[in-house]
C-alpha cells in the first residue's frame, strides 16, 4: 500500500489504556488504520513513533500532514492517578472548606465507612481573602489588597505551581477575582493561575470552586505533555499543527488545551460519539444509540434529532458512572459541557463470578490487559465475558486479530465449567450463554441511562456499535431494548480515531442570567451574546479558521421558577424578540411534558443560564473509504450456540465484503481484524454503500 | 440459595431493572422541584413496594426514610382495601391516622396496574418546605400537640382513575405558607411515580405479571436469605448502650434512648424499653419511623450488595413502648423527631460497637442540625430558607472521620451559600472548620463546623434544632468525646447563647452562628502517629499547643518542625 506524493493527509491519534490507535486520512475520503502499543510513561513517543511508521510504510513525509488531532487520557489519568501539579486555592473569607465538604453526598446506601476522595488542595493551601460581594453583584466588603498580599506570601513560600481563584458571586461581578489574578501574575510570574469566571461563570460555589481547582491541578501537567508532543512532532519533521480533542466532542487548539485542560477530560470517548455522528449525518439516520464496549467497560450516548447531547452534571474521578445526573459524590465536580456518556463497568475481560445467594454476577472486577481472560492464556484463572463468547462461538476459538493471538479456548471452557456451570447446576453452553445475557443487562443500563431516564424512547433510535466487543453484543441489547435496527462501521475496533478527523473546531460558553423570561430584559440579554460572539470569534480566528466558516450555536438554560435543574432549548441565531422569548417558553413546556411526562403551563419561567457554542469548519475530506476491510473471506461453518431457543447451529463465518446490498439471513458470524459481529438467526444483514453492516434485528 | 425453579438470570436482569426504575424515579424529582430541602439537600426518597406493600428497590435516597414505606403502603391498603384502581395516586403524612413519619414528610404513592389487577406501588416521600403549623417550615420543636404542626393529611386519593381531586389540591394550597413549593414538589412526586410505574410496566411486558411475581418474591427471600448468614455470623448475645437527648426545651431533664440488641441464632430483636415516655416538643418519633432507624443501623454491617427489599429486615423485630418517644401516640407532636431517629441510630451502634469492634465508628455530630427562618420579603412575599446543617463523622477503627460526610442516617446534601443568598433574604457568611475540635484519639473525630446566616429581611421567625451540647458525641476505645455543638445570636456584638432548641425572633442584619458538634475519636491519642499530628498542623486543623495537650506530640512554634524525641519522651511522661 502507498499513499500519493504531494498530497496532503489529515491523522488522528487516540490514546487507549493497551493500544494508540493512529488513523490517516487522504483528501479522497481513503483512510489507513495503524495500531501501535501505547507508551504509558510518556504517550508522545507511542504516537509521534506510530505515525512516523505509518508515514513510511505510506511512502510519505510529515511535511504533508496537515493537521494532527489528537484524542488523550492525559488529563483523566493525572486525576485518577493523582498527578497533578501542586495547586493553592484562593477563597472569599470564610469559604477555605467548601472545596472539602463538596456536597456531603455518600454514592451508596448503606455504606458507614465510604471515604470521600481527598480534596485535590490540602488545606495549608486553601487561603482566604477579606472581600465579600452579595447575591446581587453588589460590593458588600471591599477587597482587601492587603490580604491577598499575605495569601500570595504563603503560596510564593510553598511548592504549588498553580493557583485557582474561585470568589463567591463573582460570576455576577468579576472584578475582584480579576483583580486579584492581577496581583498573582504580578506576584507570581511563571505559576499557572486560573479564575473561576474564566471556566466557568455559573451559580453553585461548590461546584464552581471545584471545576476551577481540576483545571489549575491539570494546567502545567496538560502543558508540558503538549508542549513536548508538539516539539517530538516538530522534531521528526512534522510541523502541522496539533489540535486537541475536547470533552464536548470539538477540537481546540493544543494552546488552549494548555490554558483550559478541564475541557479536554473526557477527550477519548467523545470522539466515538462525534464519529456516530458523522455516520448518521452520512446515511440519513438523526437519532442514534452509540454503544461502545471495549475491554473493561462499556459506554452509551444519544444522538437526537441529529444532535450530540451534552451534560453539565458531570463528577471525575468517581470510577464508572452510571448515571452522572443524580448527584452522588464520588469524585470531583466538573461542571463544563461533556458529551453525556453512561458508563457501566462491563466490557470482554469483565470477571464473571457466583455471589453467597448463587446469582450469577459479571464485573465490576475485570481482568484487564494483563492477565487477561482465561482463553487468551497469558495466566488467567477466572472466566470472562469473552472467554463466554468463545464457548458460544461467537468468537473464534483458535485466534483473533486475524490469526496474529493464537487463543487456548480449552482452558477458558475448563474455567468457565468449573466456576461457573457446575455450581449453577447448568450445561455448560447455557451458562456461558447466561453470562452473555448477563453481561448485556449491565450494558443495558448504560443505554437506559442516556434514553429511558430522560423520558427518551430506545425504540425510536438505530443502534450504533463499535469498540472491540461492542459488535459481540449489540443484537441481543438491541432486541431486549425493542430497537429495530443495528449499524456497524467499517473499522469498528479504531472508530473512536476515526472520530478525532471528523470532529470540528468548538468553543462552548456559559454565562448565568437570571431572570423572569416574562419581561426579561432582551436588550442586557442579546449584549451576553454579542460578548460571547465576538470572543469566539476572537478565538477561532486566531487559530487559523475564517470567520466566514464560523457558525453559532445558542441555547438557553429555563426552568420553572423555584426548580433547580433547567432544560436548554436551543435559541434562535439572531438579534432575540419578546416573541422568540414566548417562543422559547413553548419549547420549555414541550420539552419538560417530554422528559419529566408533566407540564405547568400557568406557572412561571425563567431563565438561568445562556449558552453559546462557536463552531468552526475545518475544511478538509471526511473519512469514507476504509483501506483495511478488503480481506477476502474465508468461507467456513462453526458450530454456535444461539440460547435455549435456537440452540446450537451451524454458522457461516464470513467476512464484511461478502455481504452486499441484498439481505442476508442470520445466523452468521462476521469476521474482521479487529471486532467480530454476531447476527443472530432470525436476522438479517446487508451492507450499505458506505461499508457499514446494517443488521434487521427482526422486531415488527 | 436462589430457589430452584428460579432462572439466575431473568432474576438478575429483574433485579438491575427495579435498581434503576428507583433511581429514574429519585432523579425525576431532584430535577424537576421546587423547594431547597428537595432539589438541593436532596431530602426525599424513592422505593418500589409489590403488591403486598412490601418493599422490592430503594432509591439512593434517605437511610432513615426508607425503612418507612410499608407502613405508608400498609395504611392505604388496610383503608381502600378493594378500591384501589388504576390511575389513582394516593397522598399522606399522618402518623396517626395513615403511616407518615412526620407532618413534613408528604408520600406520594400510586399503584401500578396491569389488566386491571394491582401488581405493586411507586412511591415517594418528599420532606416540603412548609405544612403550615406554628413557625414556618412546620419542624417547630415548641409544638405540644401534632395538632399544632400544620395540616394532617390521612391517607387519600389525590387522584381518583385519574382524575385529580381538586377539593385536596385546594384544601392544602390553603393550610400551607408557601403552596407554589408544596404544589410544585407534590407535582414532581407525582411525575416520580408516573415514571416509575411506565419502568415496572415495562419489566411486566418483557417477563409476564406472573413471572414479575415469581421473581420479586424469591428477591425478598433471597435478601432475607443473606441477612440471615449475615446475623447467624454475629456472636449471640446481649448489647446494650444508651443515647441522650439533651433535653426537648420545654422539658428540661434528657430524654433517653435505651436499647438492648439480643441476637440469637439468624435473629435480631431490638427492644426500646427503658427509653423516655414521649414528651411534650415535638421530637417524638411514630414506629415507622424508629423502625427505619433500625433496619437502617443494622443494614450498614450487612454486605452492601444485598438487594435493598423488606426482606432484609425480616429477621429484625422491633420493640418499642408504646406512647414513648421511640413509638409516638395520639396527640404526641413529631415535627423535629428526625432528632430521636438520629439518637435511635447513634444508640444501635453503641451497642453494635460491642459485636463489631473494627467496624464502627465513634459518635458523630448527630445528625443534620436544621437553621430555619421563615417570615415575609421586601415585598411582602413569604419565604423560608431551611437548612440541613451537617457533615461531620466519628472516627474510625482505621481512619480519621471524614470532614463533610453526613451522618449515615442521611444522605442529604448541603445548600449552595449562593442559591440561598439568590432565592431568599439571607447572607451567608462563613461556612468552615473550627480548629482543635476534632475529638482526640488514635484517629481523630471530624472537627467541627460553623456556619453564621444572617438575616436580611425586616424581620424573621428563626427555628433552631440542634443537639448534642450536653450529651457530646462519644469516642470508642479510649478515645476522647467531640465537642459540643452552640448555637449563638450576634457573636459579634450581643453575643447571647441560645438554646439547641427552639425559636426566636431575628431583625433585619441580626447573625446567626451554628457550630456543629465535632466526631468522637476512637483509640488512645498517644497512640496516634505523630506523623499525623504534625498533618494536622500543617493543614491547621490543630494548633501546635494543642498538639502537645491533647496528643503529646512536641512540634517547634517557629519552623513547625516535629520533634519526634522530645515527643517519645513527652509522652512516656504523660501516660
Amino acid at each position: 500500500m502507498s499513499g500519493s506524493q504531494g498530497k496532503l493527509y489529515r491523522l488522528g491519534a487516540d490514546i487507549g489504556g493497551t493500544f494508540t490507535d493512529i488513523v490517516l486520512l487522504g483528501e479522497d475520503g481513503q483512510y489507513w488504520t495503524k495500531k501501535v502499543s501505547s507508551t504509558p510513561k510518556d504517550y508522545s513517543v507511542g504516537i509521534v513513533g506510530g505515525t512516523l511508521q505509518l508515514l513510511s510504510e505510506l511512502k510519505l513525509d510529515g511535511g504533508q500532514l496537515q493537521e494532527v488531532i489528537h484524542g488523550t487520557t492525559v488529563a483523566i489519568n493525572t486525576i485518577l492517578e493523582n498527578k497533578g501539579a501542586k495547586t493553592a486555592l484562593i477563597t472569599t473569607k470564610g469559604f477555605r472548606d467548601v472545596l472539602e465538604f463538596r456536597r456531603l453526598r455518600v454514592p451508596h446506601l448503606y455504606s458507614l465507612l465510604y471515604e470521600p476522595p481527598k480534596p485535590l488542595v490540602e488545606r495549608r493551601l486553601r487561603l482566604e481573602v477579606d472581600e465579600r460581594v452579595g447575591s446581587g453583584g453588589e460590593v458588600v466588603t471591599p477587597l482587601n489588597e492587603d490580604s491577598i498580599m499575605s495569601a500570595i506570601e504563603r503560596i510564593k513560600d510553598s511548592d504549588a505551581q498553580s493557583i485557582a481563584v474561585c470568589l463567591l458571586h463573582s460570576f455576577s461581578n468579576p472584578e475582584h477575582e480579576r483583580r486579584v489574578g492581577e496581583l498573582i501574575k504580578e506576584h507570581l510570574p511563571g505559576r499557572f493561575c486560573t479564575l473561576s469566571v474564566d471556566v466557568l461563570p455559573e451559580i453553585r460555589e461548590y461546584e464552581r470552586t471545584s471545576t476551577t481547582v481540576v483545571n489549575a491541578y491539570l494546567g502545567p501537567i496538560v502543558r508540558g505533555y503538549v508542549d513536548s508532543l508538539v516539539k517530538q512532532f516538530d522534531d521528526s519533521g512534522v510541523k502541522s499543527p496539533v489540535r486537541i480533542m475536547q470533552s464536548n466532542g470539538g477540537v481546540m487548539s493544543a494552546a488552549r488545551a494548555s490554558e483550559t485542560p478541564v475541557q479536554i477530560i473526557e477527550s477519548g470517548p467523545a470522539a466515538g460519539v462525534v464519529a456516530a455522528h458523522e455516520v448518521g449525518s452520512r446515511v440519513g439516520l438523526k437519532n442514534l444509540i452509540t454503544f461502545d464496549m471495549g475491554g473493561t467497560t462499556a459506554k452509551a450516548s444519544l444522538i437526537e434529532d441529529g444532535e450530540l447531547n451534552w451534560t453539565t452534571e458531570h463528577e471525575v474521578g468517581a470510577g464508572i458512572s452510571l448515571s452522572s445526573r443524580l448527584v452522588k459524590g464520588g469524585g470531583h465536580a466538573v461542571k463544563v459541557p461533556v458529551v453525556d456518556l453512561a458508563e457501566v463497568g462491563a466490557g470482554g475481560g469483565s470477571i464473571v463470578w457466583i455471589d453467597r445467594g448463587g446469582a450469577l454476577k459479571v464485573g465490576p472486577q475485570s481482568a484487564g490487559a494483563s492477565p487477561g481472560p482465561v482463553s487468551y492464556g497469558f495466566g488467567g484463572t477466572e472466566p470472562t465475558v469473552t472467554d463466554a463468547n468463545i464457548v458460544l462461538g461467537y468468537i473464534n476459538p483458535d485466534s483473533i486479530a486475524g490469526g496474529e493471538v493464537k487463543l487456548k479456548s480449552d482452558l477458558g471452557r475448563t474455567a468457565l465449567s468449573e466456576k461457573v456451570a457446575n455450581p449453577l447446576g447448568m450445561e455448560l453452553l447455557d451458562s456461558a450463554y447466561g453470562v452473555h445475557t448477563v453481561a448485556n443487562v449491565t450494558m443495558i443500563r448504560a443505554i437506559r441511562a442516556v434514553s429511558t431516564y430522560r423520558g427518551r424512547d430506545p425504540r425510536e433510535f438505530t443502534l450504533l456499535a463499535f469498540g472491540g466487543s461492542g459488535p459481540i453484543h449489540a443484537v441481543e441489547i438491541a432486541r431486549s431494548l425493542g430497537i429495530g435496527k443495528v449499524i456497524i462501521p467499517p473499522a469498528p475496533g479504531v472508530f473512536s480515531a476515526v472520530g478525532l478527523l471528523v470532529a470540528q473546531p468548538e468553543q462552548h460558553f456559559v454565562q448565568t442570567f437570571f431572570g423572569k423570561a416574562d419581561g426579561i430584559d432582551t436588550t442586557a440579554l442579546n449584549q451576553l451574546y454579542k460578548d460571547m460572539e465576538s470572543e469566539g470569534l476572537k478565538t477561532l480566528t486566531s487559530e487559523g479558521y475564517e470567520s466566514k466558516d464560523i457558525t453559532w450555536r445558542r441555547t438557553v438554560d429555563l426552568r420553572y421558577v423555584g426548580q433547580a435543574y433547567e432544560l436548554s432549548i436551543q435559541a434562535p441565531g439572531k438579534e432575540i424578540t419578546v416573541d422568540d422569548v414566548s417562543e422559547l417558553v413553548n419549547a420549555f413546556h414541550n420539552e419538560h411534558e417530554r422528559t419529566y411526562g408533566h407540564m405547568a403551563v400557568d406557572e412561571p419561567v425563567e431563565i438561568v443560564n445562556l449558552r453559546m457554542t462557536a463552531l468552526g469548519k475545518s475544511s478538509s475530506s471526511i473519512p469514507v473509504q476504509s483501506t483495511s476491510d478488503t480481506k477476502s473471506s474465508v468461507h467456513t461453518n462453526r458450530d454456535v450456540y444461539f440460547g435455549p431457543d435456537h440452540g446450537l447451529l451451524k454458522t457461516p463465518i464470513v467476512s464484511r465484503s461478502d455481504l452486499s446490498f441484498e439481505l442476508m439471513s442470520g445466523p452468521m458470524i462476521i469476521e474482521e481484524y479487529d471486532a467480530t459481529v454476531v447476527v443472530f438467526p432470525d436476522c438479517h444483514a446487508s451492507l450499505d454503500k458506505w461499508g457499514h453492516i446494517v443488521i434487521d434485528v427482526g422486531i415488527e | 440459595m436462589l430457589p430452584r425453579d428460579i432462572d439466575p438470570i431473568t432474576f438478575e436482569v429483574i433485579n438491575n431493572g427495579l435498581d434503576s426504575l428507583v433511581d429514574e424515579m429519585a432523579l425525576t424529582i431532584m430535577r424537576t422541584a421546587y423547594s431547597g430541602i428537595v432539589k438541593d439537600a436532596m431530602d426525599y426518597s424513592t422505593g418500589f413496594c409489590d403488591r403486598d406493600g412490601r418493599t422490592i428497590a430503594q432509591g439512593l435516597s434517605i437511610v432513615l426514610h426508607l425503612g418507612s414505606f410499608p407502613a405508608a403502603v400498609a395504611s392505604i391498603i388496610d383503608k381502600y382495601k378493594d378500591s384501589i384502581y388504576p390511575g389513582d395516586v394516593f397522598i399522606l403524612n399522618d402518623p396517626y391516622t395513615a403511616g407518615g413519619i412526620h407532618l413534613p414528610d408528604i408520600y406520594v404513592i400510586r399503584p401500578v396496574f396491569e389488566s386491571d389487577r394491582l401488581e405493586g406501588f411507586a412511591c415517594t416521600l418528599a420532606h416540603h418546605t412548609d405544612v403550615g403549623g406554628i413557625v414556618p417550615g412546620s419542624n417547630s420543636t415548641n409544638a405540644t400537640e401534632i395538632f399544632q404542626e400544620g395540616i394532617r393529611i390521612p391517607a387519600l386519593k389525590l387522584y381518583e382513575k385519574g382524575v385529580a381531586n381538586e377539593t385536596l389540591f385546594e384544601m392544602i394550597a390553603t393550610n400551607v405558607r408557601l403552596p407554589r413549593n408544596v404544589l410544585g414538589d407534590i407535582r414532581a412526586e407525582v411525575a416520580a411515580t408516573i415514571i416509575g410505574e411506565r419502568e415496572y410496566l415495562r419489566l411486566v411486558k418483557n417477563y409476564g405479571a406472573d413471572e414479575m411475581r415469581r421473581h420479586t418474591d424469591a428477591l425478598i427471600e433471597y435478601s432475607e436469605k443473606l441477612a440471615r448468614d449475615e446475623i447467624i455470623n454475629m456472636p449471640d448475645g446481649k448489647y446494650e448502650f444508651a443515647s441522650y437527648i439533651d433535653g426537648d426545651n420545654i422539658d428540661t431533664g434528657p430524654v433517653k434512648i435505651q436499647v438492648k440488641l439480643v441476637v440469637e441464632s439468624d435473629e435480631i430483636v431490638v427492644d426500646f424499653s427503658g427509653s423516655s415516655p414521649q414528651v411534650k416538643a415535638g421530637i417524638n418519633s411514630p414506629l415507622p419511623f424508629t423502625q427505619s432507624a433500625t433496619y437502617g443501623s443494622i443494614r450498614q454491617l450487612m454486605d452492601p450488595s444485598i438487594p435493598n427489599t423488606v426482606g432484609f429486615s425480616r429477621p429484625i423485630h422491633v420493640i418499642a413502648p408504646e406512647a414513648s418517644v421511640v413509638n409516638a401516640s395520639l396527640p404526641a407532636a413529631c415535627g423535629a423527631r428526625g432528632i430521636t431517629g438520629f439518637r435511635a441510630m447513634d444508640a444501635l451502634f453503641g451497642a453494635l460497637a460491642q459485636i463489631a469492634p473494627d467496624r464502627i465508628p465513634a459518635d458523630g455530630e448527630g445528625g443534620n442540625t436544621i437553621v430555619s427562618i421563615g417570615g415575609y420579603d421586601s415585598s411582602s412575599e413569604p419565604f423560608a430558607f431551611i437548612d440541613l446543617f451537617a457533615g461531620g463523622r466519628g472516627a474510625r477503627p482505621t481512619c480519621d472521620g471524614p470532614e463533610g460526610l453526613t451522618h449515615p442516617g442521611s444522605n442529604n446534601s448541603n445548600t449552595p451559600v449562593e442559591l440561598a443568598e439568590v432565592e431568599t433574604p439571607v447572607r451567608i457568611e462563613q461556612y468552615g472548620l473550627i480548629i482543635d475540635t476534632g475529638g482526640a484519639g488514635q484517629f481523630r473525630g471530624s472537627l467541627s463546623q460553623v456556619r453564621e446566616v444572617r438575616c436580611l429581611a425586616e424581620e424573621g421567625v428563626l427555628q433552631l434544632r440542634s443537639d448534642k451540647r450536653r450529651f457530646r458525641p462519644y469516642g470508642l476505645n479510649g478515645g476522647e468525646e467531640g465537642n459540643p455543638s452552640l448555637n449563638i445570636l450576634n457573636p459579634e456584638t450581643d453575643d447571647i447563647t441560645l438554646p439547641a432548641m427552639g425559636v426566636a425572633t431575628m431583625k433585619k442584619d441580626d447573625v446567626i452562628r451554628h457550630v456543629m458538634a465535632s466526631g468522637g475519636g476512637w483509640g488512645n491519642p498517644y497512640d496516634r502517629v505523630p506523623e499525623m499530628v504534625f498533618d494536622d498542623v500543617w493543614n491547621e486543623k490543630l494548633s501546635v499547643s494543642q498538639a502537645r495537650t491533647q496528643y503529646g506530640v512536641v512540634i517547634n512554634h517557629q519552623t513547625l518542625e516535629l520533634d519526634l524525641s522530645a515527643t517519645e519522651k513527652l509522652r512516656s511522661d504523660l501516660r
